[in-house]
């Protein structure tokens, strides 16, 4: 019998070196990635919508969304991410698909996506005018308000973004999931975008 | 030449004089002032030819002081980063700066080719179409390169450009192109109404022509008034200024494009630093206050150094403290030509003359001529004499024919202005004919745009000043920002009355295109030789045609073929404007996208794993795949690859295939959708099975192929081949949405959710049963041939695991979600380790698709049938499938098509090529004889030969027939036999085993 | 360019793919070879107003039809294509 294991490793793990990067100085910007998460792809059946939302709400305890937007509970975010969708973001093992799968049964097809994504968090006085660098959507403080999402592109790559509540210094937070397989590709263009600005990098475990 | 900033007046001018900078031009050090051009430190250094024409290399000086400059080209930098064609004009000075004047050889002041000039009535309009037309075979070989050392202008570095580039987005109610006075007042009433402003400067410094001409305006003279302005625009938490900033495209639905030269004013940009950025601005409003470009008069010897545009002339005295003249003639038919006359005299230098070609001139004026001792002439300029050195000497033709002569070397020209209609025409406008300022202005603008100030043909301060802040507040309204935009700047309006004046008859070179040496009697011949159309007319003489886009010339040009055709003006028209407004670095468009960063890269998650193994990565679409795993010794990859194929057949190997596309298909129409989308049927599929499918275009060409499993009742992943993966999903969204809105299916990628390693050989079972959870039965029975069903593995894991082969070989392919793709890997060496497991690449992966016939790209080509890939028989006829009634068409089921076979050369030694031609033996190669192709080749270990695929017309019933292999690129024929294209294990024992 | 996509808002053109005029149906699979022929081959060439398949590649993936004017590239409408958003509709 062989001995083996199963480590998880994160599309990011290479990539990711926690510290400082680019200009020295005050950092313009903070990359955190997070890892440990489950999220699950819901799509309402054709008609199902109304019973999807309902279901959603008696298993979550909010509404879910049905314009771009994300909303919070307390450790799950449901982020729109297209016409009668949204994704199940929560903390390694709270909303697994087996979990959700009861929850939807007849009114949504659900699809695991936790390991097909990677999640960077982006945030600082700079953040946006990084991403300018690399979203052509507008981030503007009143046009992308916290709690707004976007199913968009970056690179070419299509990736969901959303912002978060503010830091506690106030600055703003950009959450973005990124097709796994990309992740490192992005990784490397967003410090590219950020390096003028000094970025500072660490890693989460989990949610915040 | 004279001794340092000689040229510079001891006060006043916009530079700061306690920071001065050194400088390098040809090779002789300079200095100038933080503030200069350098254009302005050339001119204060009392620098006047800074190069040589594009055609005659005739010697040029300096012809204006903006981004309009034809002359003044030269090469910026040295090494990797020397930049050719740029305008000393708008090239800011930095200490250190080093630039190098343009084709002449071996010096500026002595040029070979200046003996261009002698054959100088040979170099006329359409001199290539008419000189270089025989024999033919010269061509390449002699006139091009001779053409192409003799003309051009700088040289491009060589080099790869070590600096980096960027590209950003912003977004804005109102956007403004320019800060001169309109820029500045639509700058404010937008900015005052809440509106999200970007203003474009093309300039290192706000104001425009304010900053050479003054004025005052709300009874402060302009500078305060600027920089009060810049202050309140400033304290606008939403109003963005950029400087260095040309706008220089307008696109479709609100999206500008501009350049920001981030760090071109410093040697090399500091670290992390780009040095230019190329801006896509998205606005709901533009105001276009560009302002407007002052034209020369046309005469004999107007190329000469030391003649100037009359505005550049105030600009370098009045903002660079630099005196380009200390005696200065003024040309002029126009009142406003008349300030740099009253310039020179307030900063002390002598008017030689004022010749103006109006009858009249003000009162005001006249009493300056007498007051200040110098003649106006009422005339034209008929010449300039002077070489090399400058203007020395000007001829002027009096009204009613009487000669005079003025002695000067510098000679102002002022023949009115042009509005900069460029960004007003780009969709296709053409700019309409005003006869009072005798100059063509907007006739309407790009929706959303409006143009204001000169731009907008409105020369006077009062004017630009009201235009602007109108525009600034309409646009904000329109934008639906509605706060108070307070009262409008107020200043005077100017008179400007001039009466046009284009060209002055006279003997010598008198230059339109200066750039391009274009010059009138250039422009008649074209009349004459019916190239009439102001179109024809610029490809014909190259007019307008070069780095500056006629900036300074095209009008002028017109107006002279209006003159010689007997026509008007706007009746000859102007030719089509399109971006960009100014020339814009390649390295700025692509920006981050070069070398590594030129596509986004996908990694497979054995990726890292595979770099630790010594993998050859392949770029395969967006992916790097392992291609192959040398082992030391190994002398090529062909020994490699042959290595993996054998270990594989004779035991167990295993490749990621993780770039497959995957597909996850929900719903209760699951299986009804995919039989609409497949050839063959799929909702009769049972759960815990796996199908070959195929899919067709419309056309009943095949589109893709793939295996596709049922995992439950209402739930299909299918998979799609590597490279077609993202177009596949976009195919079934359309049939999901568009097609077939009435069946309930859901789709959603699952691509990057899991890793997924095909593991083929006689020994699969064995290392298999070693990762799965032993309570799994894995035998013949319990795991039969196109099985597929979840299991569990050895610690709990869950996977997905199918039975089908590519390799024809006893095979599996096991998913796991894609965080455990590196253990996955690693996990398969140490559990395979007792029975020699090998990874293998995607070469291995091609030949044992090749030695088992599989179809593959090279024949999934987007010309062949299910028929040609001998899949025909998939199809079904029970139900309607996307393709279905055109694949029944004549030509697509004709006996006669090109299908695919096996090819083996009969020389075993002999290598197959991929793309020879198919020949019949005892035919002359050529399109008439021509069979078919190889499509795929590799040297197959089992067989201990190059084989291959092709696709040969009949060919599946001509096996064993001998054909050539006709291979005109490689210079090969030789003889092949058809053959089946199963080359291994026909009957299929091994992996259904 | 930019299209306001019905469910994410205006989006500049690098997130969507053309595909084509949206005016031919598909046919019934009854209607024969010659209806077919016409679906897969005959485009009108509209010198203005056309209504357009887009698909939303680089956002929601939603498809969409466009109605374009081939001259200007103004656009004057943009609406779901019949299953995009379909969990709203009847079943």
């Amino acid at each position: 019998m062989a001995e083996f294991s199963w480590d998880v490793r994160s599309p990011l793990d290479r990539a990711l070196i926690a510290g400082s990067y680019g200009a020295q100085g005050d950092a313009g910007v903070a990359l955190t990635e997070i890892r440990d998460f489950d999220l699950v792809q819901v799509m309402a059946r054709r008609g199902k919508a109304a019973e999807m939302v309902k279901a959603a709400q008696a298993r979550f305890g909010i509404a879910a969304p049905e314009t771009p937007k994300a909303v919070d509970t307390a450790d799950t975010a449901l982020i729109w991410s297209g016409p009668d969708q949204f994704l199940v973001l929560s903390k390694g093992g709270k909303h697994t698909i087996e979990a959700l799968a009861a929850a939807f049964v007849g009114s949504a097809s659900l699809s695991d996506q936790s390991h097909a994504r990677a999640l960077i968090s982006i945030s600082g006085d700079k953040a946006r005018a990084m991403l300018a660098k690399l979203s052509s959507i507008d981030l503007h403080p009143d046009k992308f308000r916290v709690g707004a999402a976007a199913a968009t592109s970056m690179d070419h790559t299509s990736i969901t973004l959303w912002r978060g509540k503010d830091r506690a210094d106030g600055q703003p937070v950009f959450n973005l999931l990124v097709f796994a397989t990309f992740a490192e590709s992005l990784w490397h263009t967003i410090l590219d975008s950020a390096a003028e600005y000094g970025v500072t990098i660490t890693h989460s475990e989990k949610l915040a | 030449m004279r001794g340092d900033q000689a040229n510079r007046l001891n006060n006043g001018g916009l530079i700061d004089r306690s920071a001065a900078l050194n400088f390098r031009f040809d090779g002789k050090t300079f200095s100038g002032f933080k503030g200069d051009t350098l254009a302005s430190a050339l001119v204060a250094n009392g620098v006047k030819l800074v190069g040589r024409s594009f055609k005659y290399h005739r010697p040029r000086g300096i012809l204006t002081a903006g981004s309009e400059e034809p002359n003044a080209l030269v090469e910026l930098r040295s090494g990797a980063r020397r930049e050719p064609n740029t305008k000393a004009t708008t090239a800011e000075l930095y200490d250190g700066l080093e630039a190098a004047s343009q084709n002449r050889w071996p010096s500026l002041n002595f040029d070979v080719m200046s003996i261009n000039q002698l054959f100088a009535p040979i170099f006329v309009a359409g001199f290539y179409y008419k000189t270089f037309m025989w024999p033919a075979k010269f061509w390449e070989a002699i006139y091009e390169p001779a053409i192409r050392r003799a003309a051009g202008l700088g040289r491009a570095a060589g080099v790869s450009d070590p600096d980096h580039y960027d590209k950003a987005w912003a977004h804005c109610d109102v956007l403004i192109a320019g800060s001169g006075p309109a820029g500045l007042a639509a700058a404010l009433a937008a900015g005052r109404s809440g509106a999200r402003v970007v203003l474009c400067e093309e300039d290192f410094v706000l104001g425009g022509r304010l900053l050479a001409d003054g004025g005052t305006i709300d009874g402060l003279p302009a500078s305060e008034w600027i920089a009060r302005t810049l202050a309140e625009l400033s304290a606008m938490p939403d109003v963005r200024i950029m400087t260095r900033t040309t706008l220089f495209g307008v696109y479709d639905g609100g999206t500008y494009g501009a350049i920001e030269r981030v760090n071109d004013h410093l040697p090399v940009p500091p670290e992390h630093q780009v040095r230019q950025r190329l801006w896509r601005i998205v606005a709901k409003r533009c105001v276009a206050a560009a302002g407007a470009i002052e034209r020369p008069i046309v005469f004999a010897g107007n190329d000469t150094p030391g003649v100037m545009m009359a505005s550049a002339m105030r600009s370098y005295i009045n903002r660079y403290a630099a005196t380009p003249a200390t005696r200065i003639a003024l040309f002029t038919n126009n009142e406003d030509g008349w300030r740099t006359a009253e310039t020179a005299i307030a900063s002390g230098l002598q008017v030689a003359a004022v010749i103006d070609a109006r009858p009249d001139v003000s009162p005001a004026h006249r009493a300056l001529a007498s007051k200040s001792g110098f003649p106006v002439l009422h005339g034209a300029v008929a010449s300039v004499d002077g070489g090399k050195g400058g203007a020395r000497k000007i001829s002027v033709s009096l009204t009613g024919g009487a000669r005079a002569e003025v002695e000067a070397d510098g000679l102002a020209v002022s023949g009115g202005w042009n509005p900069a209609v460029g960004l007003t025409s780009y969709h296709r406008g053409r700019p309409k004919w005003r006869d009072d300022i005798a100059a063509f202005v907007p006739d309407g603008a790009p929706p959303g745009m409006v143009a204001a100030g000169a731009a907008n043909g409105a020369f006077g301060l009062g004017a630009c000043l009201r235009e602007g802040f109108e525009a600034g507040a309409a646009a904000a309204r329109d934008a639906g920002c509605s706060g108070n935009v307070g009262s409008v700047p107020v200043a005077d309006d100017e008179a400007f009355s001039l009466t046009p004046l284009w060209h002055v008859p006279g003997k010598g070179k008198a230059f339109v295109d200066q750039q391009h040496d274009v010059t009138a009697s250039d422009v008649e011949l074209a009349q004459r030789e019916g190239f009439e159309s102001v179109e024809h007319l610029k490809r014909y003489t190259t007019l307008g045609m070069a780095t500056d886009q006629g900036k300074t010339s095209n009008v002028a040009g017109l107006a002279i073929m209006a003159a010689v055709s007997g026509k008007s003006v706007p009746e000859t028209g102007t030719t089509i404007y399109r971006p960009p407004y100014v020339p814009v670095a390649i390295g700025a468009f692509a920006g981050h996208h070069r070398d590594e960063n030129f596509h986004a890269t996908r990694l497979t998650p054995s990726h890292h794993w595979a770099a630790e193994q010594g993998a050859i990565f392949v770029d395969t679409g967006l992916w790097k795949r392992a291609q192959w795993y040398p082992r030391a010794g190994e002398k090529d990859w062909l020994e490699s690859v042959t290595r993996e194929v054998k270990a594989v057949r004779s035991g167990v190997g295993f490749c990621d295939v993780s770039t497959l596309g995957k597909i996850d298909v929900h719903g209760p129409d699951a299986g009804a959708f995919l039989d609409r989308v497949y050839i063959n049927a799929f909702s009769s599929l049972a759960v815990g099975k796996a199908r070959y499918g195929l899919m067709l275009r419309e056309d009943g060409i095949v589109y893709d192929d793939g295996t596709t499993s049922r995992l439950a009742e209402d739930h299909y992943f299918l998979t799609t081949t590597t490279a077609k993966a993202g177009l596949v999903m976009q195919h079934l969204e359309f049939c999901r949405q568009v097609l077939f809105p009435e069946l309930d299916v859901q789709l959603t990628s699952v691509s990057d959710q899991w890793a997924q390693f095909s593991i083929a050989g006689p020994n699969t079972r064995d290392l298999l049963k070693e990762i799965v959870d032993p309570a799994e039965d894995l035998s013949n029975e319990g795991f039969p041939f196109m099985g597929a069903r979840e299991v569990r593995l050895r610690g709990g894991l869950k996977a997905r695991l199918f039975r089908i082969s590519f390799s024809g070989e006893m095979a599996f392919e096991i998913s796991v979600p894609a965080r455990y793709g590196e253990a996955m890997a690693r996990n398969l060496m140490v559990a395979g380790k007792p029975f020699g497991v090998t990874p293998y690449g995607t070469e291995a992966l091609g030949v044992m698709r090749i030695e088992k016939g599989h179809v593959a790209g090279p024949e999934l080509n987007g010309t062949t049938t299910a028929g040609d890939l001998g899949l025909g028989k998939m199809m079904s006829t029970k139900k309607d499938f996307i393709g279905r009634v055109m694949a029944g068409r004549e030509a697509l089921t004709a006996p006669n098509r090109q299908v695919v076979v096996g090819i083996k050369p009969t020389d075993k030694a002999h290598r197959l090529r991929s793309g020879a031609h198919i020949i019949p033996k005892g035919e002359t190669p050529g399109p008439g004889n021509d069979q078919g192709y190889v499509t795929s080749v590799c040297f197959s270990p089992v067989l201990d030969q190059w084989i291959g695929l092709g696709l040969v017309e009949r060919g599946r019933e001509r096996i064993g027939e001998i054909v050539r292999a006709h291979d005109p690129l490689r210079g090969e024929d030789y003889d092949v036999e058809l053959c089946n294209s199963v080359f291994y294990d026909p009957d299929g024992g091994r992996q259904r085993g | 360019m930019r299209i306001v996509c019905p469910f994410c808002g205006e989006r500049e053109l690098g997130e969507f793919t053309y595909l084509g005029d949206a005016k031919p149906q598909r046919p019934a699979a009854d209607a024969g070879e010659d209806a077919v022929y016409d679906y897969v081959y005959l485009r009108d060439n509209v010198a203005g107003p056309m209504s357009e398949h887009w698909y939303h590649g680089g956002g929601c993936r939603a498809w969409l039809k466009v109605t374009r004017n081939t001259l200007t590239h103004e656009i004057s409408a943009v609406e779901p294509a019949a299953g995009a958003g379909a969990a709203k509709v009847g079943a």
